[in-house]
């Protein structure tokens, strides 16, 4: 059935391919701005994916200010305003964050400040708060996962460690560089888990309820590009046709969630992650077949769709229609035996080795109030959330 | 426009007084309430300025009519258009549906919004008849008898109608 009502909104330059970095000085130029600050983290910058961003502006009218490394695993209105302070002393004109999740949401809080004046970003919390276009923001992800350079939500800790979130049309960056030299070091481990996650992304963003003509197309592409890819990249991690396909891929997927959001997955996927600190890719990879599953009596023909983009034309076609959830749901399975092969990847709660079976019971708990719950298209009660954690148990 | 304003105007009046009613009859509801913070502000409002209620989580899990207060309000859900209220609030369209189609927007704790759809679920399971009440909820509740909601619903009409006689 048709669509009755959507919106869809994305207004993010997407620079992707090989050489990208080297469009930076004149994309930033474009927008009046000279003097960027990088923010990153210290393991970024460690294994010296900074060192490619700030010499694409040699021989140009553009420099690097200043690089401000200190954001740690977990945003906070500190580093928010640490950082805001070092871009005003250096004069700045402009944010490229250089990271994943972390940096990214910390540039957008800190493009606030920078923007609105003063270190009051309390008063910016909540939903739509922002009433004008904040400074150039250029977004470089290091990995191919939370596809935050796509989204118009930042999450920060408070003082006092309370999660804070920010969503507003204009913390969305103005370009998203994707480059395969970025990604090309990602350990095995993390290019899976990241995967994975934009994997997620894509395939709730398409079967659940907000899901959109427009958004289902970047996220059957965004499938596509990164079951095509996985495996290659994981037995030659050096392929950077394969690296670029996987950003370009979550980044597909970032601008579905966006506009489609997602749904159980991340319910428990949230839930888990704040009980039992995994990342929040790896609870992706745990959870997606179990809740394709329990889902499939509402929306099993949207899961069949993505058939097509799972596993080609050729197996699409050759598959019935009423087995073509199921045999996607299989494919997502095989794909996680076989990163389970080559890194490891946990596929049940017992696997991660961090979380004990009495644990259950809160991390449904919390489940049931996440967010996203209210995007799936199955009403779930908390019974039936600790049935499907007891499936995913062993 | 001026009918669907009158009736949304009518509707939230009920809404609001039926959530404070539904607090003390239903231990589901009472749950998810005594889930929320207390002296916890919940607004739904039609978008500018148009017409809304506010309710109160007073402590073990019932909530109270506040409309007059001016206290900052901590969850609004606010609707974009008085025809989305219009579709809500007519059953029309579920609340769940319309946060999904983007007709209003949650200001505040997302959990919190998300015990707020459960509990008007509930409601509506409740207080219509069931075949209006399957169209309304996402899931209409396997374990909702037809006695138990017959005697919910005449307690939750009488204590809004009472409510707006006597304004308590």
């Amino acid at each position: 059935m048709a669509k009755s009502y959507y919106e869809f909104f994305s207004p993010v330059k997407i620079v992707a391919g090989h050489k990208a970095l080297e469009h930076i000085p004149f994309e930033l130029s474009m927008l009046g701005a000279t003097n960027p600050m990088i923010i990153t983290d210290k393991g970024v910058k460690g294994v010296g994916l900074v060192d490619h961003v700030e010499g694409v502006f040699a021989s140009t009218d553009s420099q690097v200010k200043t690089i401000f490394d200190d954001v740690p695993p977990d945003s906070s209105l500190a580093t928010v305003r640490n950082a805001a302070k070092v871009y005003r002393d250096n004069n700045c004109d402009a944010i490229i964050a250089v990271g994943g999740g972390s940096v990214i949401d910390t540039s957008k809080a800190v493009n606030i400040l920078v923007s609105e004046g003063g270190d009051d970003l309390h008063a910016y919390a909540g939903a739509h708060i922002l009433k004008r276009p904040l400074k150039p923001f250029f977004v470089i992800p290091t990995t191919s996962g939370t596809g935050s350079e796509a989204t118009l939500a930042a999450v920060i800790s408070d003082d006092d460690g309370r999660k804070q979130s920010y969503a507003s049309y204009f913390l969305l960056p103005n370009a998203a560089v994707l480059d395969p030299r970025m990604t090309l070091t990602l350990p095995p481990h993390i290019t899976a888990m990241t995967a994975m996650d934009a994997m997620t992304h894509a395939v709730e963003s398409y079967t659940c309820l907000a899901s959109n003509p427009v958004s289902e197309s970047y996220a059957a592409a965004a499938v596509r590009k990164i079951s095509d890819n996985i495996l290659t990249v994981m037995d030659d991690p050096a392929n950077a046709d394969g690296r670029l396909a996987l950003a370009e891929g979550s980044t597909m997927a970032g601008i579905a969630f966006s506009n489609a959001m997602v749904g159980m997955v991340h319910s428990l996927g949230h839930a888990l992650g704040g009980v039992c600190h995994l990342p929040h890719g790896l609870c992706m990879n745990l959870f997606l077949p179990y809740i394709l599953e329990y889902n499939q009596e509402h929306n099993g023909d949207r899961i069949g769709e993505l058939l097509l983009s799972l596993a080609g034309a050729e197996v699409y076609a050759a598959t019935p229609k009423a087995e073509r959830a199921d045999k996607a749901i299989t494919f997502i399975r095989d794909l996680r035996d076989a990163l389970y092969e080559k890194c490891q990847l946990p596929r049940t709660l017992q696997e991660t080795g961090k979380v004990s079976e009495d644990q259950l019971e809160q991390i449904a708990r919390v489940a049931i109030d996440d967010g996203s719950i209210i995007f799936n298209p199955k009403e779930a009660s908390h019974e039936e959330i600790l049935a499907i954690l007891q499936k995913a148990w062993d | 426009m001026r009918i669907q304003r009158i009736y949304v105007s009518i509707m939230m009046m009920i809404v609001g007084r039926a959530l404070s009613a539904i607090s003390r009859v239903d231990e589901e509801a009472i749950e998810e309430i005594k889930g929320l913070p207390e002296d916890y502000i919940i607004q739904m409002v039609v978008v500018p300025g148009g017409p809304g209620f506010k309710v109160r989580t007073v402590g073990d899990g019932t909530l109270e009519v506040a409309n007059n207060t001016q206290r900052k309000v901590d969850l609004s859900i606010k609707f974009k258009h008085l025809s989305h209220a219009f579709s809500v609030l007519s059953f029309q369209e579920g609340t769940a549906e319309a946060f999904t189609k983007d007709r209003m927007i949650a200001d505040g704790e997302l959990s919190h919004s998300i015990r707020l759809v459960r509990i008007l679920n509930k409601m509506e399971a409740i207080i219509l008849p069931k075949f209006i009440a399957k169209r309304a909820v996402k899931r209409y509740p396997d374990n909702l008898g037809c006695m138990e909601k017959i005697t919910k619903a005449v307690r939750i009409y009488a204590r809004v109608i009472r409510h707006l006689i006597i304004g308590s």
